[in-house]
């Protein structure tokens, strides 16, 4: 099939929407059952687009953003899985959807990559606050998702025109060191986070409540039973610890604590 | 970039509570929430979009420009919650900004207050409405019906919607009404916050922290004995008899009847029970011999179930402990903090030189 100046335009538009989309906005855009059809209208076959997207929507349900984990993209999944099915002959959809894992996997792995080496754009909101510019936080914001948008439509594009030869390419190219060092590296860097949350409330007395917070949770998340919405439990626990810690500390004030609006309170 | 790491003050100058906001900038904010993971890292996750959300409301209550200045900073905490239900924390955080409270106090109730909510919010969307109204829509799709992706966008996003603007409105009123009974009490309220905020970081930890040391070093070999029981005839047997060997020394594969004194000798069946070598004769001519062979395995010892023995989660608690420590008592910047940890990571993975220990 030929493809014209346009059509790829249009897919470059396209994919730069989904991408933002994926984290934010209407958080729905995204979704192969979304994608698939507006992919098929600009290549001329909304209804084999919508059947692949389908197909594709199927396979993600249960592969989900849970808890932080990135599934493979479903943004570049679902999207060359109906370029496939559009454009080369003999494919039906679920070989289509079946030949775009690969690259869904290759996003998933860009995703991981992009959010450790974004870290240091915050810097940029950090300077930002000091200054109470507000302004510059909406401009930082924008350069954000922009750059985001970008790199999926850039990649996207790339792999409409050249197909397959590049992303396999792109994965020999980077060494299998380098890729487990950002991965770990990317893993580690919630601690940082952590961390400044401790400078802030930490203070002598207060340790003990984080290795009680801490010993709890190894606990609750080695009981399988509890172990999905262990963080809710254990904030309940944590709460009745700070809650009678409060009667306390008001008590010995000899004020009237009026414990009843506390609970409204968090 | 900043040289100097800025100083979010305990007390904002303007201790005077700001009146309520109106709810035209209530509705901003829960329209501004949907950009919660614009600046989505793994440093803060999504503090940068959450700064961006809370800008509306932090200008209407903070006139004073050192004091945005300062909330605007400590706004951009770590915080990782769910994007559908965010705005049941923006509220909270709004009214405390509102009444002036501690700096403390606000970042200790912020994570307390997000970080559950993201259980919560994956059970109901992720595992309950996508499943269910994509489910529903895919079999349509399948049939071609090109209705399905607008059933399946109106019902998602009118879910969203409501939770994004139902949350806003009633967590703010809860909030303003419960801060004059909290205000009474401040130190106490602050201790009590930054009791449950610790307690969250160390539940946080182990929640989300998967660092672990996959290194297993070859700790040199360990020497046995296999026993192996054959019958033979009683001639043959007698072969079996003079084999005294030193099993301390003698290579993997010798067998084995006796020590160098002519004692029996105890070896390993394949079962792993303790068996006695020596010959039986059977009384038809055939002995039964049970001889042992030297073997040599290699150990190897593992670092992570090592650390695990003494605790599990020992690496991501030791990592967290030395970036406070470097925070706290060194004057890191955060950046720094980045830069270490992927200095880390790389040279753990090896750099194609040395073993990985990842």
């Amino acid at each position: 099939m030929e493809v014209g100046a346009i059509q790829i335009a249009l897919i470059f538009i396209v994919t730069f929407i989904a991408a933002i989309d994926q984290f934010d906005f209407l958080e729905s855009l995204y979704q192969p059952i979304v994608t698939g059809p507006i992919v098929g209208a600009i290549l001329g076959n909304v209804e084999l687009g919508l059947v692949v997207g389908g197909t594709y929507q199927l396979m993600t349900i249960g592969n989900m953003p849970i808890g932080g984990a990135q599934p493979p993209n479903a943004v570049i999944g679902g999207i060359m899985a109906a370029i496939f099915a559009c454009t080369l002959e003999n494919m039906d959809p679920n070989l289509a959807v079946a030949t775009a894992i690969p690259f869904a996997m290759l996003g998933q792995y860009g995703v991981t990559l992009f959010f450790t080496l974004r870290a240091p754009l915050l810097e940029f909101f950090r300077g930002c606050a000091e200054k109470a510019d507000t302004k510059g936080i909406t401009k930082w914001t924008i350069v954000s998702e922009v750059i985001l948008g970008l790199i999926f439509a850039v990649i996207v594009t790339l792999f409409f025109i050249a197909g397959l030869a590049v992303g396999q390419q792109v994965v020999d190219a980077i060494p299998e060191w380098l890729n487990t060092g950002l991965s770990q590296a990317g893993n580690m860097m919630k601690f940082v986070g952590f961390a400044i949350l401790l400078k802030i409330m930490m203070s002598r007395d207060m340790w003990g409540f984080f290795f009680m917070g801490f010993g709890l949770a190894l606990i609750a998340t080695n009981i399988p039973a509890i172990s999905g919405p262990a963080l809710l439990i254990l904030t309940l626990i944590g709460f009745g610890i700070a809650f009678w810690d409060f009667q306390q500390q008001t008590e010995l004030k000899g004020a009237v604590a009026d414990g009843g609006d506390m609970e409204d309170g968090i | 970039m900043a040289s100097n790491e800025f100083v979010v003050p305990e007390r904002y100058e303007d201790l005077t509570p700001a009146p309520n906001v109106d709810q035209k900038t209530l509705n901003r904010m829960a329209l501004r929430s949907c950009w919660l993971q614009s600046s989505f890292n793994y440093e803060t996750m999504q503090s940068g979009g959450w700064l961006f959300a809370m800008i509306p409301g932090l200008e209407k209550v903070h006139t004073n420009k050192n004091d945005l200045a300062a909330s605007m900073y400590h706004n951009l905490d770590f915080i990782n919650t769910h994007p559908f239900l965010v705005t049941f924390v923006m509220g909270i955080v709004l009214s405390l900004e509102q009444n002036k409270v501690d700096t403390q106090t606000i970042r200790a109730v912020r994570i307390s207050a997000a970080s559950p909510l993201g259980g919560i919010g994956d059970a109901l969307f992720w595992l309950t409405l996508v499943p269910i109204t994509a489910g529903i829509t895919s079999n349509m799709a399948l049939e071609g019906n090109i209705i399905a992706p607008i059933i399946f966008l109106v019902i998602f996003n009118a879910a969203q919607f409501a939770c994004r603007f139902g949350l806003m409105n009633w967590s703010y009123k809860v909030g303003t009404s419960a801060i004059d009974a909290l205000t009474a009490n401040m130190q106490a309220f602050t201790r009590a916050a930054s009791i449950l905020g610790v307690f969250v970081v160390g539940a946080l930890t182990v929640t989300m922290g998967a660092t672990q040391i996959n290194l297993t070093i070859p700790n040199g070999t360990t020497r046995g004995l296999s026993a192996t029981t054959v019958v033979v005839s009683n001639e043959e047997a007698e072969n079996f008899a003079d084999l005294a060997v030193d099993t301390e020394t003698a290579e993997a594969g010798t067998l084995a009847m006796t020590d160098m004194e002519g004692n029996a000798l105890t070896a390993a069946d394949a079962d792993g029970n303790a068996v006695t070598t020596g010959i039986v004769d059977l009384g038809n001519g055939m002995s039964q011999v049970t001889y042992g062979t030297v073997t040599e395995s290699p150990v190897s010892y593992s670092v992570a179930s090592t650390l695990d023995s003494v605790m599990p989660k020992l690496v991501p608690l030791a990592l967290v402990m030395l970036l406070y420590f470097l925070f706290a008592k060194h004057n890191f910047t955060p950046i720094k903090g980045i830069i270490l940890l992927l200095v880390i990571g790389i040279l753990g993975s090896g750099c194609g030189l040395w073993p990985s220990i990842w």
